[in-house]
């Protein structure tokens, strides 16, 4: 295996993960960028998608849930139309609530999720998660570079036809009301524009491509579990969309390549400088270096590489805390 | 089934004491600080630091306790460095955000805060949990096996219950006698008004954050007295934590002390209904149970 | 007598770039009461909170007794001798009479007991009901607390911003005379008020602000019955 196939392996394998995420992230901005809505238990969603694919299309596995050894395309659809629906029962909860309400809430769900991927054993597997998830095209291409490939390629079609799906929609009649409770919620209500309503789409869409993004992940790397969706996830998510730009699509996507290529360098570049027995204070570095830069972000520049300028503070609903607005 | 009952208003103190800083902070500052589970374990860490700096593992334990005068004496200490560590980031990170008007972003900066400040706790400290001592401890007998299963409670269980409750004391007194307690609820009540009247209210939030640290490093503590001193001590009682301070009615810290002793119970009188492993989920539950029912909790005032 | 408060070309709004004083002056004298009227939207209560400080300053001056300052953080004004009494939740309603009254004092100095007998000697009602919280009190209960909180601090200069807001014409009239005794002991009042007519009658002098100018200013009593007044008010808000 020449050198250039192995860089060409590992670089395909960086950018279907990079498209991976871009999915999610697509589903985050859409939720946060668009409608304001706080997700804080994003890995939550990512991981009904990710368990939902994996049992529908896993051969039979003894005392456990599956068998149904669907196809993998229907395993994707089945993902995103059960983070979706979770959305709803979630968004008919919890959307009402005001936002740091919704955070603590969606936080909690993602707990709670990851608590019963890891104990109730015959949904996941419990710690060992599931294995022999089927990759696409498997048997005909193998593992290394062709796959990879091959994979990216799905990613790419998949993260295109969302963003084109997506920004579509953001300029339809339905992206113009959801902008308008945006800018205004007392005025759109006083239109007659049933303002719950469009949130809880926008919340159930956004899941859905979380759904889907988690399945993509879950076919891609072949096992899941309940350890690749911890909170860390949801951080690394909302760090790409802060990066990119919230409310903007391209933001979103360029958020997710620039963060997934920061972490992977830094990643890389501590396990070269962390002798072996250290490896886990390196990961732990790693997370510290991610929090500066979100921090960084946050304060230097909050509308990210490509995001609308007043896209934060527009969402700066919240009552004023006690040092602000000093004069002078 | 009595048993139960220790175990809960065991952990419940420290839920308590951690809760009431997250409302302290949370009614002066409105905003959600996800971080507030980390300076319970910056707390117990930095207690282990210091034990251990005075080489306090070895050291002979007072009385029935499993620690020595070590902790004792890191208690104060530990409550200094988690005060530092709070004012730093809200300096460095939170007060830039809120200038800004940036309300919301807040709560996703103090994620990224709270997950940056426990993997430098994991780096400095690796993954390995750590206790106060070796010692092993005898429970005491309070209630006869015979008696609805008994009533054991060990020593250093007993100190967690006694110490939490005169923090909670003095608390109470400071917050209703002394003149910085009242201006901390004067401004959690109506910042501008505090100015007005002569507040220096950027003191005040000072004030309070090094108020909700101690409280937190005490808790923290506790945590590891009675558990185990590890990197996710803090972020495992997060949801407990926000459970009673919304229980209680944000802001109100009669409330997230009372909240705080009610989820430990009902963390602690659900495990054998939902198994030991669903534990965290029975807080979610109830904050779930409390914003359908009942939003602003038992003190708070209803819909802002 | 030298001028407690001046005011200069004040240009003030809560945002940067919508100003809602567009260049006001003013001035009162200790034991003076300038009234400052307007229609709606004049910016009256703004021009009050700007010299307050707890509404930004964008230009101009504001000297307290010849010392600059505008732009100055709400609380240090406090020290300085510049008291401010809010229209609308302007006392600690989860706090007792009695504390409202500490708190205020305790932020100024000592001596923090004799400043409070003080206050309550001048308020009898409000020492009778000093342990009850101040959200229980009687709406016109509650303004004189407003007003005494803002006493206890000394000031030389008190501003309030519609203090008769909600109140029957009676009770207005208690405050009103309450002001009128406050002036008499040598403090400057700045009393902005949408009842014209009770204002003027208190005041020595006034303002008239339209659409964050001043329009008009003089002798209250002149003012009163000077027909330029009520074409400012575009012919609504007739004298009350």
């Amino acid at each position: 295996m020449s050198d250039l196939a192995g860089i060409a392996s590992y670089a395909a394998f960086f950018l279907a993960f990079a498209g991976i995420f871009a999915v999610v992230v697509l589903g985050l901005n859409l939720q946060w960028g668009f409608t304001g809505l706080f997700n804080v238990g994003v890995a939550g969603f990512v991981a009904i998608g990710a368990y939902v694919s994996a049992i529908l299309t896993t051969p039979d596995h003894p005392e456990q849930l599956g068998g149904f050894a669907l196809p993998i395309l229907a395993g994707w659809a089945g993902a995103a139309v059960a983070a979706g629906l979770a959305g709803l029962v979630v968004g008919v909860a919890a959307l009402r609530l005001r936002h740091d309400y919704l955070a603590i809430a969606t936080f909690g769900v993602a707990v709670a999720i990851q608590l019963v991927a890891l104990n109730a054993q015959w949904i996941g597997g419990g710690p060992f998660g599931l294995h022999f998830i089927p990759k696409p095209f498997e048997s005909t291409l193998g593992a290394g570079l062709p796959f990879n490939a091959a994979y990216l390629a799905q990613v790419v079609a998949i993260v295109a036809l969302a963003y084109a799906a997506l920004e579509r929609l953001v300029r339809s009649p339905w992206g113009r009301v959801l902008r308008a409770i945006r800018e205004d919620e007392a005025a759109a209500e006083s239109l007659g524009k049933r303002v719950f309503a469009f949130r809880l789409q926008a919340f159930v869409l956004g899941s859905a491509l979380m759904g889907l993004g988690g399945a993509l992940y879950a076919h891609f790397v072949g096992y899941i579990a309940p350890e690749d969706f911890l909170p860390i996830l949801t951080f690394q998510l909302w760090t790409m969309l802060v990066v990119g730009g919230a409310g903007n699509n391209r933001g979103a996507i360029l958020g997710a390549v620039v963060v997934w290529g920061v972490w992977a360098m830094s990643g890389g570049a501590l396990r070269a400088m962390m002798p072996a027995d250290a490896q886990a204070r390196g990961a732990a570095l790693q997370v510290v270096l991610i929090g500066i830069l979100l921090a960084a972000m946050l304060v230097l520049r909050p509308r990210g590489l490509l995001g609308e300028e007043t896209a934060i503070s527009r969402h700066a609903a919240a009552p004023a805390p006690a040092d602000e607005r000093r004069p002078g | 089934m009595l048993q139960l009952l220790v175990d809960g208003l065991v952990v419940g103190s420290t839920v308590a004491l951690g809760a009431i800083g997250l409302t302290l902070t949370y009614s002066l500052l409105r905003f959600a600080n996800f971080g507030h589970g980390e300076l319970l374990t910056i707390g117990a860490y930095a207690a282990l630091a210091v034990v251990g700096a005075l080489a306090g593992f070895a050291a002979p334990p007072i009385g029935p306790f499993s620690f020595g005068w070590p902790l004792l004496a890191a208690l104060p200490v530990a409550a200094a460095a988690t005060a530092l560590v709070a004012l730093a980031v809200d300096a460095a990170l939170f007060a830039r955000l809120r200038a800004r008007g940036a309300a919301i972003v807040l709560i996703i900066a103090s994620f990224g805060a709270a997950l940056a400040l426990r993997n430098l706790l994991l780096f400095s400290f690796g993954p390995l949990p750590e206790y106060y001592s070796r010692e092993i401890q005898i429970a005491i007998a309070l209630v006869p096996r015979s008696v609805l299963g008994g009533m054991r409670v060990t020593p250093d269980q007993a100190f967690v219950l006694g110490l939490a409750l005169a923090c909670m004391a003095a608390l109470h007194l400071f917050l209703s006698r002394t003149v910085l307690g009242k201006a901390m609820r004067a401004t959690a009540m109506n910042p501008d008004l505090a100015r007005v009247a002569g507040i220096d209210t950027a003191a005040v939030i000072r004030a309070t954050w090094i108020l909700g640290a101690t409280l937190a490093s005490v808790a923290g503590v506790f945590a590891g007295l009675t558990g185990q001193v590890r990197t996710t001590l803090g972020f495992e009682l997060l949801l407990p934590m926000f459970a009673a301070a919304i229980l209680g009615g944000v802001g109100s810290v009669l409330g997230a002390a009372i909240g705080g002793l009610v989820v430990g119970l009902a963390e602690s009188l659900l495990t054998p209904v939902l198994g030991a492993e669903y534990r965290a989920a029975s807080a979610f539950l109830a904050i779930i149970a409390i914003l359908l029912v009942r939003p602003q909790g038992l003190f708070g005032k209803a819909a802002r | 007598m030298s001028a407690a408060l001046v005011v200069e070309d004040l240009v003030a709004g809560y945002e940067p770039g919508l100003p809602i004083v567009r260049g006001a002056s003013l001035s009162v004298a200790a034991g003076e009461i300038l009234a400052v009227l307007g229609p709606n939207g004049a910016g009256k209560s703004t021009l009050g909170k700007a010299v307050a400080g707890i509404v930004p300053v964008a230009s101009g001056s504001v000297r307290l007794d010849g010392r600059e300052i505008a732009g100055d953080p709400a609380h240090r004004m406090v020290r300085l001798g510049l008291g401010f009494v809010p229209q609308t939740e302007n006392v600690f309603a989860e706090l007792s009479v009695e504390d409202n009254l500490d708190l205020a004092a305790a932020v100024v100095g000592a001596p923090r007991a004799q400043r409070i007998a003080g206050i309550f000697e001048l308020f009898p009602d409000l020492a009778r009901q000093r342990r009850l919280d101040a959200g229980r009190l009687s709406g016109g209960q509650r303004q004189m607390l407003a007003v005494a909180r803002a006493l206890v601090a000394s000031p030389r200069v008190l501003v309030l911003d519609e203090p008769s807001a909600g109140l029957s014409p009676k009770l207005a009239q208690h405050v009103f005379a309450k002001l009128a005794e406050i002036a008499r002991d040598g403090v400057a009042i700045v009393l902005v008020e949408q009842n014209v007519r009770a204002a003027l009658a208190l005041a020595g002098r006034a303002v008239v602000l339209v659409e964050g100018r001043v329009r008009l200013e003089g002798e209250a009593a002149a003012l009163a019955i000077d027909p330029r007044l009520r074409d400012a008010f575009l012919g609504r808000g007739e004298a009350a």
